[in-house]
């Protein structure tokens, strides 16, 4: 497949205004989005992801590294590479909140350079797809937060640029309108042939939209994979024993030293013992501790994990990796 | 060409409906303007010279109409970027592929036009109710409002690319609004070297005419050579200026301020 989106060793750091400080918000991030494809930015917080977003939309200028949109570098040619970007930013702050639905979604393609009668066809086309059409006459401020992100993706739409980047498309606005909005994506991705970046902190989103995800920590990308890829990696590796009887002082102080986070229960029927593996080979060394006193065994399950375990999973292991080589 | 156009027709409509819309400001705002106006000709009348009452009345008339067209024309795109930066449009009119520059001097040009039937409405109110018809010469005005324009849109640029990069610019704008009335109230003849600040000299010249009836003809073509450089020198400082606050903002992550 044709990559679109190339991000090659970004880095961004900010002045903070008073303190004088500074905040290295993106730290070497490369990725490649390609032609079609729904990414998934995930990350924490504060993980640098509206950075990134900015950055590719050519509203903040990296420190280092090079960003192309469709082999334009949008930097050197920055006004040519947004003829292939449009974005829906975080927050209820991409419209004219004194102008109707249908007059932002006339102005904003008026300032691609394109007149009212060009795109009147495509507007008819959008209101109805994101049902809009209703209040297509109504002054944005007095629509909701979900109807008036529903817009914003709307004029994102209307600019027909390839690439379509969205920063917590779902964030703020009320449960049924967020399940609109990704059924409204599911659609886009599977009709219109668009490339979509969408940024969240909610697994559920990325894991219900995107086929792959770069997971973003601490301005550092942690893994960049396919989804069914992590959820089928942290499966095999996620373990639940059911043991008849109890573990003995010395298994329990084993299991400490090899699985440190394991978590290990007993009532007076059974114990079970729940545990990571970091490779799967180390299931042998999990038999060893309970040969040693030939505990026996129950059952053995491997765990079914959702993706918001996974994530948060792959963002401790990172942070315990950092902390690990810093010291 | 075609893209420029649609880009002029979008901005001068956004300008148009937004005024419309809040019809009660746009009174408000020139009530108070003629206020003022009302205030200065009371004063004339109380405290001035009775034997150069007319004259100084006309005075008053075309500095106060210039100082409303500067007040739209400079002091609105500050206002109007700030706001913006404020609410997060401005990042969108950033992604624009034609260019922020662009989408700015279109929203210039649309403000002086819409104004202009506004402007030219206080003026003839503000001759109206003083009894003091000036010499409106339509043919010798015109030039040189056009080469005034261009430099005020100069000047527009820069206040607009200072409000890019200051966070706390309302302050700025307000002092503005005093510095812009000084300019357009000071007469050429007691500081000649203002002459070269952006609009000082096309409202000098236009106060000639409207008050001491020159012509076309009579204005030299070192009067239009003055206009001219300013025009082209201010334009091109201004959007140079500009376009070196966009960049700036773009490195420091200032196009939304919040
Ligand atoms: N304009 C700014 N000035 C200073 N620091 C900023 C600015 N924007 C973001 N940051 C800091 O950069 C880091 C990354 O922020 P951001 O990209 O917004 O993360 P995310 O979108 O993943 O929550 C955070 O620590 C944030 O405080
Ligand atoms: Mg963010």
């Amino acid at each position: 497949m044709e990559a679109i989106v190339e991000v090659r060793n970004i880095k961004k750091t900010y002045k903070k205004r008073k303190s004088k400080t500074y905040v290295q918000a993106v730290n070497d991030v490369s990725f490649t989005v390609n032609r079609g494809e729904i990414l998934g930015l995930l990350g924490p917080n504060g993980a640098g992801k509206t950075t990134t977003i900015k950055m590719i939309c050519g509203l903040l200028e990296q420190d280092s590294g090079t960003i192309t949109i469709n082999g334009v570098n949008n930097r050197e040619k920055r006004l040519d590479a947004l003829n292939n970007i449009s974005a829906v930013l975080e927050g209820n702050r991409n419209l004219y909140w004194r102008l109707t639905v249908r007059e932002n979604l006339e102005y904003f393609a008026g300032n691609r350079g394109r007149s009212r009668k060009e795109v009147a066809g495509r507007i008819e086309e959008l209101l109805e797809q994101f049902h809009l059409k209703s209040k297509e006459n109504e002054l944005v401020n007095r629509l909701s937060r979900g109807m008036q992100q529903k817009l914003a993706i709307a004029v994102a739409m209307l600019a027909d640029s390839e690439v379509i980047l969205l920063d917590e498309p779902t964030l703020g606005i009320d449960v049924e309108t967020g399940y609109e909005v990704r059924e409204l994506l599911r659609d886009i991705v599977k009709n219109d042939q668009r490339t979509i970046i969408i940024s969240s902190h909610d697994m559920d989103v990325i894991q219900d939209l995107c086929e792959r995800t770069v997971i973003i920590s601490d301005g550092k990308i942690i893994t960049d994979d396919r989804i069914e890829n992590l959820m089928r990696l942290f499966e095999v590796r996620s373990y639940l024993i059911r043991l008849e009887g109890s573990l003995s002082e010395k298994q329990q102080q084993l299991l400490k030293q090899k699985f440190p986070h394991h978590q290990y229960t007993e009532d007076l029927a059974q114990a079970t013992l729940d545990v990571d593996l970091a490779k799967s080979e180390e299931i042998y060394e999990l038999f060893d501790i309970l040969k040693m006193e030939e505990t026996p065994v129950d059952s053995i399950d491997r765990k079914t994990v959702n993706f918001e375990q996974i994530f948060m999973k792959i963002v401790k292991e990172a942070k315990n990796g950092a902390l690990a080589q810093s010291s | 060409m075609v893209r420029w156009l649609n880009l002029l027709k979008a901005n001068l409509r956004k300008e148009y409906i937004e005024l419309k819309r809040y019809m009660p400001n746009t009174i408000a705002m020139v009530i108070t303007f003629f206020c003022i106006f009302l205030g200065m000709f009371a004063g004339i009348q109380l405290v001035g010279d009775p034997g150069s009452q007319d004259v100084n009345t006309q005075y008053v008339i075309v500095n106060y109409i210039f100082w409303f067209l500067a007040m739209m024309v400079m002091n609105s795109i500050g206002w109007e970027i700030t706001n913006e930066a404020m609410r997060g449009t401005l990042e969108q009119l950033c992604m624009t592929p034609m260019g922020l520059w662009k989408v700015m001097i279109t929203r210039l040009i649309s403000t002086t036009a819409i104004y202009f039937f506004i402007i030219v409405g206080l003026l003839y109110v503000s001759m109206a109710v003083t009894g003091q018809w000036l010499n409106i010469d339509v043919i010798a005005i015109l030039p040189i409002l056009l080469l005034t324009l261009i430099s005020m849109f100069g000047a527009g640029f820069m206040i607009a690319g200072i409000s890019i990069i200051l966070k706390q610019v309302q302050a700025f704008l307000q002092i503005l609004q005093f510095i812009l009335a000084g300019l357009t109230f000071v007469p050429l003849t007691v500081a000649p070297a203002l002459a070269f600040l952006p609009f000082v000299k096309g409202v000098d010249l236009v106060r000639n005419i409207m008050i001491q009836g020159v012509t076309l003809s009579e204005i030299t073509m070192g009067d239009f050579f003055i206009l001219g450089f300013n025009a082209v020198f201010y334009f091109v400082i201004g959007l140079g200026f500009f376009l070196v606050c966009e960049r700036i903002a773009m490195r420091k992550g200032l196009l939304a301020h919040y």
